[in-house]
């Protein structure tokens, strides 16, 4: 097998220069992401039957099918979906002009939301009540409570997870091609389709993720310190 | 000052507390005695509303409320003038020392940095931590966590501070150090509200007690009479069981 070195290092330069819409993705997916499944997780714990119903069936439906279906369906259903609505609403906008990437920010968004939702609410479900409890008895409202006493305690549980909720959401994110963005992998794939350099290129990509998911790693790693100094092995 | 009316209270069926009537003046140290399960531990979270008795009525000073009834506004007025202190401590894991203190005051009383510092470290100092305000709650033992659960009553300068049985998951030998905070609070004046298993430190501490049974006041009065001369046949069985030693006593 001959590998070609100098297609390898240039494409290996590409996949870097890539980086940051994978990055971009990622961040703001996460950051659409983070509050909803806050917000819905908040409201999974409390009663109020429809709603848990709705809820549920919304993160059933992202767990139970394949991302790619998931990207498929709203790729190529929700654009003339909005389309037609601003055409409804008489709004001069073209959706099919936009730039592909919000179709990603959607589709990941979506996906990330239903997932860190579960992650949430067991992690707030793990925090005893009697944190409350003392927090109300001290004078604080249920949101101050929820602020500074429950949330950051939270966190520490559900960092792990969100952690591994944000490297798949990477690994994941090589599927933007399909929606026409220019990511990592899209980038490398154009480059091989080329000349037939397709080893080479999948090598790239394949360092770019495990190079990109090992520092993102790290960084959980001393996020998790740095938010759980309170945590004293005894 | 604190007044609360027969106070009913029913989880599904089960009916825990059958119309309760306390009188609290300023000054006064409340002890509540009773076997587990007759509802003492209900009674002081109806009062500061972490449970909702059913019905119900209270004067605290200038409020005067049906229990049941009680909005968001009024609830958190009472909490503002009552402090709790935990069986179980209950101290912000994420919060050091000092922050357990100062919570209260910051956050939940808008008091302003330093003079909630000022307060908290005062607070502290009484309960002898004064050397562990930069430590967090897991580096604590039961009793030192206890302390500072105190502490974080003491320092917002409640109206009165409820006690549920605050030495009961403690070491045997820690004990006294908490019981020696309170009795400390006592003789300061510190209303108080305290549900204990102690017995001698009731009969020291209490300036009323009350023998409460199935979800009733059976019987109260000053800590003489009840530890003396108890009136009731329940009363007296309970004594007799807390305090064997009365019946080898000759
Ligand atoms: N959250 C709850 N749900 C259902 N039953 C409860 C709850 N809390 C207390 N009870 C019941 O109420 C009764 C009185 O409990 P409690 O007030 O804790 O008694 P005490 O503090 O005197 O031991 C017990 O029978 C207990 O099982
Ligand atoms: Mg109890």
């Amino acid at each position: 097998m001959d590998i070609n070195y100098q297609f390898l290092i240039k494409t290996f330069y590409l996949v870097l220069a890539a980086v940051p819409t994978t990055l971009n993705i990622t961040a703001v997916s996460l950051l659409i992401a983070m509050p909803l499944a806050f917000y819905l997780a908040v409201i999974r714990l409390r009663p109020g039957k429809y709603i848990q119903i709705i809820i549920s069936g919304y993160i059933t439906f992202v767990r139970g099918t394949p991302i790619v279906l998931q990207i498929l369906i709203i790729y190529s259903i929700l654009p003339s979906f909005l389309n037609s609505v601003a055409k409804g609403f008489a709004l001069e906008v073209n959706v099919f002009d936009w730039n592909p990437i919000i179709y990603a920010y959607i589709v990941f968004s979506l996906n990330t939301t239903a997932l860190l939702c579960e992650v949430f609410r067991s992690a707030l479900a793990s925090i005893n009540k009697g944190q409350l409890e003392a927090a109300l008895c001290a004078g604080m409202t249920t949101v101050q409570a929820y602020r500074h006493i429950i949330v950051p305690q939270a966190l520490v549980v559900a960092m792990p997870n969100i952690c591994n909720i944000t490297v798949k959401l990477i690994k994941g994110t090589s599927l933007a091609f399909l929606m026409t963005v220019k990511d990592m992998t899209a980038v490398a794939k154009i480059a091989a389709s080329y000349g037939y350099n397709y080893i080479e290129a999948y090598m790239d990509v394949f360092a770019g993720y495990v190079i990109v998911c090992s520092v993102v790693q790290v960084a959980f790693a001393f996020a998790e310190r740095h938010v759980g100094k309170f945590r004293f092995i005894k | 000052m604190l007044k609360i009316t027969n106070v009913h209270k029913k989880y599904n069926d089960n009916e825990v507390l059958k119309g309760v009537d306390i009188n609290v003046a300023k000054g006064d140290v409340v002890v509540i005695l009773g076997p587990s399960g007759s509802g003492k531990t209900t009674l002081l979270r109806c009062i500061n509303f972490l449970d909702h008795a059913d019905q119900g009525e209270m004067e605290f000073d200038e409020y005067h409320l049906q229990m049941h009834s009680a909005t968001a506004d009024e609830v958190r007025k009472i909490r503002q003038k009552t402090a709790f202190v935990f069986q179980n401590y209950n101290l912000f894991q994420n919060k050091t020392v000092l922050e357990n203190v100062t919570a209260g005051l910051i956050i939940g009383r808008n008091i302003e940095k330093n003079e909630a510092v000022d307060l908290a470290l005062k607070a502290l100092a009484k309960v002898g931590l004064s050397d562990r305000v930069n430590f967090y709650p897991s580096q604590l033992s039961g009793g030192q966590q206890q302390r500072v659960g105190i502490a974080r009553a003491i320092a917002v300068q409640p109206d009165v501070i409820l006690f549920d049985e605050p030495t009961s998951a403690l070491d045997p030998e820690l004990i006294s150090e908490v019981l020696g905070i309170i009795k400390q609070l006592a003789e300061e004046g510190t209303t108080m509200i305290i549900v204990t298993h102690e017995m001698k430190f009731a009969a020291d501490v209490a300036t009323h007690v009350i023998f409460m049974a199935d979800g009733n006041i059976v019987e109260e009065g000053r800590p003489k009479d009840i530890f003396q001369s108890p009136k009731e046949e329940r009363t007296r069985n309970f004594l007799r069981r807390v305090l064997p030693q009365v019946e080898y006593n000759i």
